[in-house]
């Protein structure tokens, strides 16, 4: 080809960087440590770029990738008997924008937990993720391993463009209940993919913000769950909010049970308070727990919701906002530590009458 | 310096230049020791929030008080963020940024001494007259 007869100018080519550090060296210092560049619009994450600065592998690798380690560092370290497991990075599955590849990627999720992670020790038990967008998927993806008692709990997104109320996810439940599996639900996807803003009233602008409101999400999870009658349609189901607070629950008890003295008449399937549904089936995860200055204060709260039956102690590991075991919750009385600690759970998962236990 | 101090040697002067920092085990007690700007400090290697390593934590700088919109980033090298929440320490107080009158972490003096080669509490490693040596003093 003759390169001479004609003159060309493209206007669009597509340079980059070797290393982002190349850019990144020319921003202003105060975003340092919170870097995403630059296709990733979501609002800088936090403190320590997300997981514990301290909980890297021996061999250099991602922070609770190793079984070994995540049980010396860990389980062992703290005295943990069992670890649920709720996986990493996966929950985004719902809220993908293609249900085939989000069904395929949780499938592929869950043989790698039981090859990687449940067969490395029975102590570890594991959560079969699913993706809550495509339910009638799910529902299988929940009977694939529903009869494995290594896996003690579903877990899926919080985010969603719907409330879990809704009966498109009935599937999901009716999976669940037959295989006698609590539903949990994780935040972390809230605002990302498919899923609506992180608030009604839009999105938010950083990391501090989304994290201080994830709270929310759950309360209308809860209040569309109890109103829609999930939990007479399935009365055996147990619904697990991990990571999504504890304080907020008196308020909203209070405020359904008052709404239900003077408005049941338009949900007639409610036959008892809508706080006494959430005592039968809600459970909590105590992490990120609640500081108020005086932690008494967190104590009354744990009376207020019956925490005895409703919260169960998380740590989150290895996330950056990890709770300690030992020193995170506030004074319980001991038979309330043992219910938080180890009973509630042991009673949820069924391990005294599991196999694999 | 108290009069009740007991002092260890922690390393060389050259081993823990500017920036750097040294984590050391002292009768069972994980004392961080920081070379900040030329200046020795040290802090115990516990958080007093859920008693991480914070030692461990990323050495940066800080964002100022400022106006809504505005950042003013400073005091590089000058702070320490917990490995496990973030919080803020000032390495050459203790004090937290977020609450330095209430929530702070144990703080050490730390000097730079010439040693002789016969001082006796020189055990762990051999120092030469020459050598400054890091001296933490408890």
């Amino acid at each position: 080809m003759d390169k001479s007869t004609f003159r060309i100018i493209d206007t669009d080519i597509h340079n980059t960087y070797a290393d982002v550090t190349e850019v990144t060296k020319f921003l202003p210092k105060h975003w340092l440590g919170r870097i995403q560049l630059p296709g990733n619009t979501f609002s800088p994450s936090p403190a320590s770029g997300g997981s514990r600065k301290d909980a890297v592998t021996p061999s250099g690798g991602a922070p609770g990738s190793d079984p070994a380690y995540l049980m010396e560092h860990h389980m062992d370290a703290w005295g943990i008997e069992y670890g649920v497991l709720t996986g990493s990075g996966c929950l985004a599955v719902s809220i993908h924008c293609d249900p085939d590849y989000g069904n395929d990627v949780a499938a592929a999720y869950n043989e790698f937990t039981v090859e990687k992670w449940l067969s490395f020790s029975p102590r570890f038990l594991g959560s079969i993720v699913i993706n809550h967008s495509d339910p009638l998927a799910a529902a299988k993806e929940i009977d694939k391993h529903g009869s494995n008692p290594r896996f003690v709990q579903v877990v899926m997104a919080s985010a969603s463009r719907t409330l879990f109320g809704q009966r498109q996810f009935y599937p999901i439940y009716e999976a669940a209940e037959r295989h006698g599996l609590p539903v949990a639900i994780h935040p972390g996807t809230e605002g990302r993919g498919t899923a609506s803003y992180p608030t009604p009233s839009g999105p938010i602008t950083r990391y501090m913000e989304w994290h201080n409101i994830l709270p929310i999400n759950y309360m209308s999870h809860v209040n569309s769950l109890v109103c829609e009658g999930v939990f007479e349609r399935f009365p055996k189901l147990k619904f697990v909010c991990i990571e999504g607070g504890i304080a907020w629950l008196p308020h909203l008890m209070w405020r359904m049970d008052k709404n239900y003295k003077a408005l049941r008449a338009s949900t007639p399937w409610l036959k008892k308070l809508p706080s006494e549904y959430i005592l039968d089936h809600i459970k909590l995860t105590t992490q990120p727990i609640e500081e108020p200055e005086n932690p008494r204060h967190l104590s009354q709260i744990f009376e207020m919701i019956h925490a005895e039956k409703t919260v169960m102690f998380s740590s989150d590991y290895p996330h950056w906002d990890f709770d300690n075991p030992h020193k995170a919750l506030p004074p319980l009385e001991p038979e309330m530590k043992q219910r938080v600690y180890y009973d509630t759970a042991a009673e949820l998962y069924r391990l005294e009458t599991n196999p694999a236990c | 310096m108290t009069k009740n101090t007991q002092s260890y040697p922690v390393c060389r002067a050259v081993e823990l230049p500017p920036g750097a920092r040294k984590i050391v085990d002292i009768d069972g007690k994980s004392i961080g020791v920081f070379n900040v700007h030329g200046t020795y400090y040290a802090l115990r290697n516990i958080c007093p929030h859920q008693f991480a390593p914070l030692c461990e934590g990323t050495i940066t700088g800080t964002t100022l008080p400022s106006k809504p919109g505005e950042y003013l980033y400073a005091r590089e090298g000058e702070i320490i963020r917990c490995p496990w929440h973030g919080w803020e320490f000032d390495i050459t107080t203790g004090k937290s940024i977020f609450n330095p009158h209430k929530v702070k972490a144990r703080s050490y003096e730390v000097s730079v001494e010439k040693l002789s080669d016969e001082d006796p509490s020189i055990e762990t490693f051999e120092v030469s007259v020459e050598d400054d040596v890091v001296m933490l003093h408890l």
